[in-house]
């Protein structure tokens, strides 16, 4: 079968659970998005993909993988979600335009922790997902991780720019996802 | 109310204190303009003020100040800076063209029928112009609402009424379409003006540019609904999930178990390594990986000290003694004989007997080192000899 020649640098990046986004400055990125959004290629890719058990899955503007058998356990994926939560949570509360293509850097965040409790208090709240106490080193700790996830990237190193990726969708997505009963959402106070 | 008596009149006032009014155009939106600061712009002249207070140029209220709005949206619509549209102006026009015609067909007098076709004329125009305007206006507002409004109900609502806007000039270009194709057909048949029909194709394509954009603009605002919609459901699902989530009940109450556990995505996964190794042909014949090695090699030399190499043990054969004899005439010995006896030192030496055979050329050889070497225990006489064709002196012992 005919794969496109960048299969394996896809494969690379896919495998290690991380997203190929549109809208990546990383020129590389970019032209990898651009072979799998190519329907043709799209068709060869998930076939090939198939055969090693791995599913490549599209998004709106980005791909990654998915296999029919996990081996991870529940309770380890409802831990990884349950950070999710609280990092987009956190985000979203500093601005609620923090989705995809959004720009900022992390003084931005600092600054304006001093003048937001709230934002603070969920800045605390992340402590234990980092291990780190200083504010900035929290912060610090949640981006590199993120950017490790591929659901941001350090855009400007100059300026300090983080922007953020079309997988970011991914997220909300999930979020989306999961169902509230109404009962129990008449319970949430507004 | 003082007004202005010419246009010459109004254009001097208005370049007199153009830095004002520009200071003020630019603070528009901004609803303080202090008399205080517009004083410091007319050079604290009060009469400068008051003089275009009087012409309506400015109006004032209490202390602040502000553009009149007539002139004012002079302005915006001359800049291209307007950020109302007006569809009702379009209609207007559409309404006056309607009526000229229909004053047209009535008019009897050639004269005043050129008149109105001139009006016409110049309304059909003014159409194109203002609503290709309109639109360009339509789309930077959208953009800006989008990109700058803070608020989201607001920036919702902004947004769904230009988009009514839109909707009113694509119904006011269908409007004029219609009118200059069947509505009054005759008139635009018998009204055979070079110049009408001129400004009909034009108008024509203009209203069809408008159509384009319009599809566009159509397309962009359901795109910007869309996306506020979702970032709105998205951060009001994530307040929710966070209120349950803080309250420990997330897991119990939702099915982000179910959610979870159908989702297969790789990222969940912890990052795999692949600890494969090394192709060996690879080490063997890559010039590259010859480098690498070599860097390692040195790296794991500093730490630990390399092991002399031992020597084979030496085979037994070599350390055997082994003797080879030679005879040596010993020269000394051959001397005190000689020294013993009467002969001539010649003579003896042919004659010596020595402990192997000595040929006769080497019996010379020992004359000439004895003779050297001793010279002192002998004595050489002046006498010479000869024999087998070699002349020799002759020595004797002291």
């Amino acid at each position: 079968m005919e794969v496109p020649a960048q299969t394996a640098e896809i494969f690379k990046i896919l495998s290690k659970g991380q997203f190929i986004s549109s809208n990546s400055s990383d020129k590389m990125i970019n032209t990898l998005f651009n072979v799998i959004d190519e329907e043709r290629n799209f068709d060869k890719l998930y076939e090939y993909f198939l055969n090693i058990n791995f599913v490549l899955e599209k998004g709106e503007e980005y791909f990654y993988f998915s296999r029919s058998e996990t081996k991870v356990d529940l309770e380890n994926k409802i831990e990884t979600a349950f950070r999710w939560i609280d990092i987009i949570d956190f985000f979203k509360t500093f601005d609620n335009s923090f989705s995809t293509g959004y720009r900022f850097t992390p003084s931005e965040i600092l600054v304006r922790i001093k003048t937001d409790a709230e934002l603070e208090t969920k800045l605390d709240g992340l402590k234990k997902h980092t291990d780190k106490e200083k504010h900035q080193d929290i912060l610090d700790k949640i981006l590199k991780k993120l950017i490790d996830e591929t659901f941001i990237e350090l855009e400007n190193e100059i300026t300090n720019q983080y922007k953020v990726l079309a997988s970011f969708k991914y997220l909300e997505q999930l979020i989306l996802t999961i169902n509230i009963p109404d009962e129990v959402k008449n319970e949430i106070p507004e | 109310m003082n007004t202005f008596s010419s246009i010459r009149e109004l254009l001097l006032a208005l370049y007199r204190e153009e830095k004002l009014l520009t200071e003020m155009f630019k603070k528009r939106k901004t609803t303080d303009y202090k008399y205080e600061y517009a004083l410091d712009l007319v050079e604290n002249n009060d009469n400068k003020l008051q003089y275009l207070i009087d012409r309506s140029v400015i109006r004032q209220n209490g202390n602040n100040l502000e553009i009149d709005d007539l002139y004012l949206q002079f302005f915006e619509q001359v800049l291209d800076a307007n950020e109302e549209i007006n569809t009702s102006y379009i209609n207007e026009n559409l309404e006056k063209v309607k009526q000229n015609i229909d004053y047209y067909f009535n008019e009897q007098n050639e004269q005043r029928k050129y008149e109105y076709l001139r009006i016409i004329k110049n309304t059909l125009r003014k159409i194109g112009i203002i609503t290709l305007r309109n639109i360009v206006d339509l789309k930077r507002n959208i953009d800006n609402t989008f990109k700058s409004e803070p608020t989201y109900k607001n920036k919702r609502a902004k947004l769904i009424n230009l988009d009514n806007k839109r909707k009113g000039i694509t119904k006011l270009i269908e409007q004029t379409e219609y009118l200059i194709t069947e509505d009054d057909i005759t008139f635009f048949r018998t009204a055979t003006d070079e110049e009408l029909t001129r400004i009909i194709v034009q108008l024509k394509m203009q209203l069809s540019k408008c159509t384009h954009n319009l599809i566009e603009i159509e397309r962009q605002v359901i795109d910007f609904l869309n996306q506020i919609q979702q970032q709105s459901g998205v951060i009001e699902k994530l307040r929710q999930i966070k209120y349950l989530k803080d309250q420990f009940i997330l897991e119990t109450t939702t099915d982000i178990k179910q959610v979870v556990a159908a989702n297969k995505s790789v990222i969940f996964e912890p990052k795999p390594n692949y600890p494969l190794k090394l192709s060996l042909e690879y080490l063997q014949t890559d010039e590259v990986a010859f480098a690498s090695i070599k860097k390692i090699a040195n790296r794991l030399k500093l730490g630990t000290k390399l092991k002399h190499p031992v020597a084979d043990k030496i085979s037994d054969e070599y350390l055997e003694t082994q003797f080879e004899e030679e005879i040596q005439i010993n020269l000394e010995e051959v001397k005190n004989s000689f020294v013993a006896s009467s002969h001539n030192l010649f003579d003896f030496v042919m004659n010596y007997n020595f402990i192997k055979n000595v040929s006769f050329d080497e019996r010379v050889t020992i004359y000439c080192q004895l003779v050297s070497q001793y010279e002192n225990a002998f004595e050489i006489t002046e006498q010479f000899a000869e024999k087998d064709d070699i002349e020799f002196a002759m020595i004797y012992p002291k």
